[in-house]
């Protein structure tokens, strides 16, 4: 399919950016990779009348040491995260959800931050975000808000982002040392997950998330909340569907999927060393 | 000294540079765009057709209907489809040519001066429907009070059959002492070639209607193109340039004959300006043939000690709603139904149904893999039942020269199963014992605890024909000019003329290694032109695994003429010749004696494998393919084929699922949907093992080898799949979501 026609701009700083957001409104899209966008346009999943192209903002990717947490350019490429020595210290669970998008050919284009923004169920990176408690920090012409992770998720494809904002970073508290467990059921290797999990441990609890087990990147809420009364892991992971309404397709069908995030939460716990 | 040799591929620079043209590259510019408009009617008769508003949609040139095709009618072996389907037409057509017969049964051809102008018009034309009854699949079509797809065929949709009778089956059951049996269905496949379809068509300087396109068989395009525009092959050019894969899906038509009717009349109205068109991978999905879908019930019996007696199988085959190669394709499953086995008893009966589906046509392979599907997992079946080795079973069974075959005549002369089984088991180290493999394969999706993954090994054997079957009349032809000094003894070059389809097997490189060998001058003296019917005779099909066989065997014949004119002092001496290899017959109607092939190529495969049983994923390891091909021509492209062919089988066996919805149209015509092998999903490993043992009648000892490694694939995977957790799967493609739910059945896994 062929998206349609649109124009095209090229923001030299992400004040440039947020202009053009302020000037156009929702017609306007952000344009970073172009690894989510670019298929939902081709899908006409988005329509937008203007590109403003933001892949050149070299500035919005870094990873840095922020005392309690680290804090990531909204435009830090997948690959630099994947192979990032921070990272795989104090967040190796988002290493390794990284690794597992796509192939080397998108992780050298897509961004961190375009991942998130699109609220896509059936990306990775969200899942990693909520398991790991992470935040985002978002501009617009007026100012700069931090929305949870819990928070930022609200519809099908919908985040609580205006359509003038755009995210600039993203937190994610360190997790040094403490289990994790990234878990990803693709039916080929470097196809979007059929069913994906990101499990950390923290302070003894865990926190459990899906990919593509419901409209928006979701906890597994039911699961947390087992263990947290005392259920064994593998009591907890058989509550992995509770609540959740997944899609069906050509690929996996509902009953499929729930049965791969049941298997899937229980090899997460019990890899994150969760008993 | 030419053959043997890792030798360059001939088109290697132009394609990895980007210069070699494909069709959809070759647009002049003032190339008119055409577009052909399927029906999206799975089964209706067109009422009437409105074209005044696509006529008068701004660009469009002209629009083409079935009133203007001359004679509405093609077909590879019989002429049961038109080329555009409408109520006005000249009459010169069995099949009723108003009625479509599935969704990509084209209506209209929209002829204008750009893509976005030739998509306005085809949706401006107003068609009108009267919808006629559906015929999903074989059940419903054999059921008593089906509606019949092609009534002028006979009162039936098992519109072609085929029977074997041998010996005495109920002596036979009488004997035997174990009995296996199974009802086995295979799937659909998409041929997914990385080009999609794409010509482009004018009239040359000498009038001839050219079509510039990607396909197998350039003379046989040609006549189709003549038959339907009434013309005289003569009058006719098919020429191909680069072409981006077939493997058997571009055998039939699809813009061919079009494209040569909008070129004709591009000329006939004096605009003299070429047409294109260039489909998109929905098109191409929707709009050519699939491998055949099908279903056979069998039963075997043997003694204890292992002997193979009786066979009797019912097999059917989906042949969509038109023949295409069905009644070849059915011959070849009938032939491979019962393995490459001795037999003293066999009842098998095969037929081909008509259905409102997409229809089912040549594919690397060409019936076999559906054959070797069932009687190589009867083979595994049996050697458990009697607890016998699998490959020692084989051993036992297999056929060797001087045997009869299932028609009641000898094999052809070379037959080498055997040292294929022993060479495919002592490689994979059968006799070892299961093999060690990494209990935890690196597949992200596998689990990191081995609890859940169950490792398993299966070793498959087939044959099959090389060249053309049941007496079509095969023939090559080719032509070689010598060229050198009046006054010396030897040439030092020459040209070499060939119709043979390059596809990206190799063909023209392996094709001037075999002219070199047989002229004694080195690779880079041969100038070599290719595929295109102006300039050499007819070398057959890229199908068959014929092409290296039989276009061999003309050029050694050419060779040998040229030499004698060279002796003769020709300068420069032509030599052309046609190679005939010995006749074959059509099988006989009642199972009579018949010879229905030439020459066979045989494969062995043993394939190592784990599967994680609470999610239905498989991962092989390991895979070893041995084939006999008489003689390396190019061992890097005998590589090539090897891989590609396991590859393109791992899709099948494991992957490929070619979805119909309730209507039968295709509801997964896009890769996103029909999930074909990436890097990370093929076999860990692949190993060749290359037997030459000489064919007594191929050229320099070659053996046909292509299709070869595509065809035992399957069921050594089923049988890997049986060892690992003692289930057999009788259905594939074996993904994750079908897995799990069998062994969930047979109460393994969670």
């Amino acid at each position: 399919m062929i998206p349609v026609s649109f124009d095209y701009t090229r923001a030299d700083s992400a004040d440039a950016a947020l202009a053009a957001l302020a000037e156009h409104g929702d017609e306007a899209k952000l344009l970073a990779g172009g690894h989510s966008l670019l298929p939902m346009m081709k899908l006409r999943l988005a329509y937008p009348s203007v590109l403003v192209d933001i892949g050149r903002l070299d500035d919005l990717s870094y990873v840095r040491d922020s005392g309690d947490h680290l804090a990531i350019g909204a435009l830090t490429k997948h690959r630099a995260i994947e192979i990032d020595p921070l990272v795989a210290e104090h967040a190796p669970l988002l290493a390794t959800a990284t690794a597992n998008v796509g192939d080397p050919q998108v992780r050298h284009r897509g961004t961190i931050g375009g991942s998130i923004a699109h609220a896509d169920a059936a990306a990775d990176h969200p899942s990693a975000l909520l398991a790991l408690g992470g935040s985002v920090v978002v501009r617009s012409a007026t100012g700069e808000r931090v929305i949870d992770a819990g928070d930022l998720f609200t519809g099908f494809l919908e985040s609580a982002l205006e359509p003038t904002e755009m995210i600039t970073e993203i937190r994610i508290p360190k997790h040094t040392g403490a289990g994790w467990s990234f878990q990803k059921f693709n039916r080929r290797a470097q196809d979007w997950s059929i069913v994906g999990v990101s499990a950390q441990r923290v302070n003894g609890h865990a926190q459990v998330a899906l990919v593509n087990m419901h409209p928006t990147p979701v906890r597994a809420t039911a699961v947390e909340e087992a263990l947290a009364g005392g259920a064994s892991a593998a009591d907890a992971a058989a509550l992995a569907a509770e609540g959740m309404e997944p899609s069906s397709d050509l690929n996996a069908s509902v009953e499929y999927r729930q049965h791969l995030a049941r298997v899937l939460v229980g090899r997460a716990l019990t890899e994150a060393g969760i008993a | 000294m030419s053959l043997g040799r890792p030798e360059l591929r001939v088109d290697a620079v132009a394609k990895v540079t980007g210069a070699a043209r494909y069709p959809g590259d070759r647009v002049p510019p003032d190339a008119l765009v055409a577009r052909v408009v399927f029906s999206d009617q799975p089964h209706a008769r067109l009422r009437s057709l409105d074209t005044s508003a696509a006529e008068a949609t701004d660009g469009v040139v002209f629009v083409l209907t079935s009133a203007d095709v001359p004679v509405n009618e093609y077909g590879l072996t019989m002429f049961d489809q038109p080329v555009l389907v409408g109520p006005d037409h000249t009459g010169n057509t069995a099949v009723d040519a108003a009625v479509s017969r599935w969704e990509a049964d084209a209506i209209a051809v929209v002829v204008a001066e750009s893509e976005a102008a030739a998509t306005a018009g085809a949706s401006a034309l107003v068609a009108e429907w009267e919808q006629l009854p559906l015929v999903l699949d074989i059940d419903a079509a054999l059921a008593d009070d089906a509606p019949l797809v092609h009534p002028e065929m006979g009162d039936s949709n098992a519109y072609y059959s085929y029977v074997i009778r041998k010996g005495d089956v109920v002596a036979g059951w009488d004997e035997a002492d174990v009995i296996v049996e199974g009802t086995y269905e295979f799937p659909y496949q998409e041929h997914a070639y990385l080009q999609p379809e794409a010509a482009v068509a004018y009239v040359d300087d000498e009038g001839r209607v050219t079509v510039e396109i990607g396909g197998q068989w350039t003379h046989e395009d040609q006549e189709q193109i003549a038959h339907a525009l009434a013309l005289d092959v003569e009058e006719v050019r098919v020429i191909y340039p680069a072409i981006g894969g077939a493997f058997g899906g571009r055998e039939d038509m699809t813009l061919q004959i079009v494209l040569a009717l909008a070129a004709q009349r591009s000329w006939q109205l004096g605009l003299e300006r070429p047409v294109v068109s260039v489909w998109s991978r929905e098109e191409s999905i929707v709009g050519h043939h699939k491998r055949h879908r099908g279903r056979v019930h069998t039963r075997w019996g043997a003694t204890t000690d292992g002997r193979l007696v009786v066979v009797e199988a019912d097999g059917y085959l989906d042949a969509g709603s038109y023949n295409y190669t069905t009644n070849k394709v059915l011959g070849n499953l009938h032939m491979c139904v019962a393995g490459p086995y001795r037999w003293d008893h066999a009842r098998i009966d095969s037929t081909g149904v008509y259905t409102t589906t997409v229809p089912g046509g040549a594919f690397r392979g060409f019936g076999a893999p559906q054959g070797a599907f069932v009687a190589e997992s009867q083979m595994n079946k049996l050697a458990e039942a009697l607890d016998i080795d699998p490959v020692e079973l084989r051993r036992m069974n297999g056929i060797v020269d001087g045997d009869e075959g299932l028609t009641g005549t000898e094999y052809p002369p070379g037959v080498s199963l055997q040292p294929v089984i022993e060479a495919c088991a002592e490689a994979a180290g059968w006799a070892d014992g299961p093999p060690d493999v990494a209990a935890v394969p690196s597949f992200a999706t596998l689990p990191s605890r081995t609890d859940s993954v169950y490792t398993g090994r299966g070793f498959a054997c087939a044959m099959k024909n090389v060249g053309f079957s049941f007496g079509f009349p095969e023939r090559s032809n080719a032509r070689i000019v010598l060229h050198g000094d009046a006054e010396s003894d030897e040439p030092t070059s020459a040209e070499l003329f060939l119709a043979g389809a390059e596809v990206g097997q190799g063909a023209h490189t392996a094709f001037t290694q075999m002219a070199a060998e047989a002229t004694g001058l080195p690779v880079s003296a041969i100038t070599p032109t290719w595929s295109d019917t102006a300039t050499s005779g007819d070398s057959g099909s890229a199908s068959a695994s014929r092409l290296s066989w039989m276009t061999g065997n003309a050029i050694l014949g050419a060779a040998e003429e040229a030499d004698k004119a060279w002796r003769n002092g020709d300068r420069p001496a032509v030599g052309a010749f046609r190679f005939t290899p010995p006749p074959t017959d059509p099988l006989d109607p009642e199972g009579g004696p018949a010879t229905p092939n030439f020459a066979y190529g045989y494969v062995a495969q043993a394939v190592t494998l784990s599967v994680d049983v609470d999610t239905g994923h498989i991962v092989v390891h390991d895979v070893v393919n041995c084939s006999d091909v008489g003689r390396v021509i190019n061992p890097a492209l005998l590589d090539g084929q090897v891989h590609g062919a396991v590859v393109q089988a791992h899709g099948y066996a494991l992957s490929e699922r070619l979805v119909l919805d309730d209507t039968g149209r295709i509801a997964n015509p896009r890769f996103s949907g029909y999930l074909i092998p990436g890097i990370g999903d093929v076999p860990e490993r692949i190993r060749s093992v290359v037997l030459e043992i000489p064919d007594p009648r191929g050229p320099f000892g070659v053996r046909g080898m292509a299709e070869m490694p595509m065809i035992p694939y399957a069921p050594a995977v089923a049988a890997a799949l049986h060892d690992a957790t003692g289930v057999w799967f009788e259905r594939f493609p074996l993904t994750p979501p079908i897995v799990r739910a069998t062994l969930r059945e047979a109460g393994l896994g969670r």
